[in-house]
């Protein structure tokens, strides 16, 4: 991914079946689709996707990577803003190392 | 007078009532604000799913199952929402009515309405009166759950879902309170099953290209396939306006326990005024007719001497 201050970010929003979790700027989202791992940057073609269980990773517009983990949802982008709505979501927590 | 006394302890009794009225409503007010938060929370969720089946919709033609029903099969759901506790004035009598009513206008259109209870009271009104019930589910009705959403849209999708030689119904209804305001609730009827998708509007976001413009909302790409899709959030697009209703009814409910005891706190207070009154008369009463009677022994007293 570019470096630099001014790489492009979006609008991401991830809502659980009874609370809102995260949203913010981001850099890119990876996502358990249903037919395996999906990385999401901005200015994406839209799209909407079932998920299964697993780990969302954000990487926030200042760099910073989280993950949380959700289970059975669907994901939409439009306009560069993210969706994502599960069932069930666990706490957000910054992830331990660089690479998954 | 020995009233006195029987006065004396009406009015100890009706105080601790009105005590306990009082407490009642202060713990509904409470829960109002947290069933609010509660269904905050929760429309961020319900919008996006709304957002997906509207996009899902302008894309594509739905003929699915969820969408389209079977006119053939007579057999209709019907859920109604209850309460689990009492003292919440005429909240689950009201609803009970309205079921009989749509049971009544079913009944008369050939149809035949499976019940369904939500609600101990509402379990407890059709059980005594052993009226045939699908299914039942309680203990939740106060502060109901994802779980318990997802326990009741389960049931009813499946009951939906199975082919009508099978036991199947062809349609879903649901009889809850809508929330207002604090002071006003209403019972409605919510026909769920077939989902009428409504053709989406124009939308009113700013900045539209001008080359997308005609199209209003974007293209979508569907993965893995349309029908997984649909598949996928259909149930999830129920489960969630099952959800909202299940707590706008809660908050209605609570609403309604505030409303039923705050007349109930004001009726023990007029009570006790009332029965104060009365003692501090019979009271009065008992001393002038002592005093009459002192004053009446002593006349006589006197007039003996003289």
């Amino acid at each position: 991914m570019m470096a630099g201050s001014e790489s492009p970010t979006m609008q991401v929003n991830i809502v659980a079946a009874d609370r809102p979790v995260w949203h913010g700027e981001a850099r890119s989202v990876t996502i358990p689709a249903s037919e395996g791992g999906m990385g999401i940057l901005p200015n994406h073609e839209p799209v909407l996707t079932v998920i299964k269980q697993g780990m969302v990773t954000v990487v926030s517009a200042d760099g910073t990577r989280q993950t949380l983990e959700v289970a059975d949802g669907f994901i939409s982008f439009d306009s560069n803003k993210l969706t994502v709505a599960v069932e069930r979501a666990g706490d957000v927590r910054p992830a331990a190392s660089d690479d998954e | 007078m020995g009233s006195q006394l029987a006065l004396k302890s009406r009015i100890a009794s009706t105080s601790s009532l009105e005590k306990i009225f009082n407490a009642q409503e202060m713990i509904a007010s409470s829960h109002i604000a947290k069933a609010r938060k509660v269904a905050m929370d929760a429309k961020p969720y319900s919008d996006a799913i709304f957002d997906a089946v509207q996009a899902v919709v302008a894309h594509t033609h739905v003929n699915h199952r969820i969408a389209v029903g079977d006119e053939t099969n007579p057999r209709v759901a019907v859920l109604a929402l209850t309460a689990d506790r009492g003292m919440a004035g005429a909240y689950t009598s009201s609803i009970i009515r309205e079921t009989e009513d749509l049971l009544a206008r079913l009944d008369a259109k050939g149809k035949q309405p499976e019940l369904y209870v939500y609600g101990r009271r509402g379990v407890t009104y059709y059980k005594y009166r052993n009226r045939a019930i699908a299914d039942t589910w309680e203990g939740d009705t106060d502060k109901p759950g994802v779980e318990i959403a997802e326990a009741i849209s389960k049931a009813l999708i499946d009951a939906y879902m199975t082919p009508a030689d099978q036991g199947g119904v062809s349609e879903l209804y649901i009889v809850y309170t809508e929330f207002i305001n604090m002071v006003s609730q209403k019972v409605r009827v919510l026909r769920m099953l077939p989902v009428e998708i409504v053709t989406p509007e124009v939308e009113d976001e700013g900045p539209i290209n001008a080359e997308d413009a005609p199209l209003a909302r974007p293209l979508y790409s569907f993965e893995p396939s349309v029908d997984v899709v649909l598949d996928a959030i259909l149930p999830k697009y129920i489960q969630s306006r099952i959800h909202e209703c299940l707590l706008e009814a809660a908050a209605s409910e609570t609403a309604s326990r505030q409303n039923a005891m705050h007349t109930a706190t004001e009726n023990a207070r007029n009570l006790i005024d009332d029965l104060t009154r009365k003692l501090n008369s019979s009271r009065q009463a008992a001393i002038t007719q002592e005093l009459t009677e002192i004053i009446g022994s002593a006349d006589a007293l006197n007039t003996k001497e003289e």
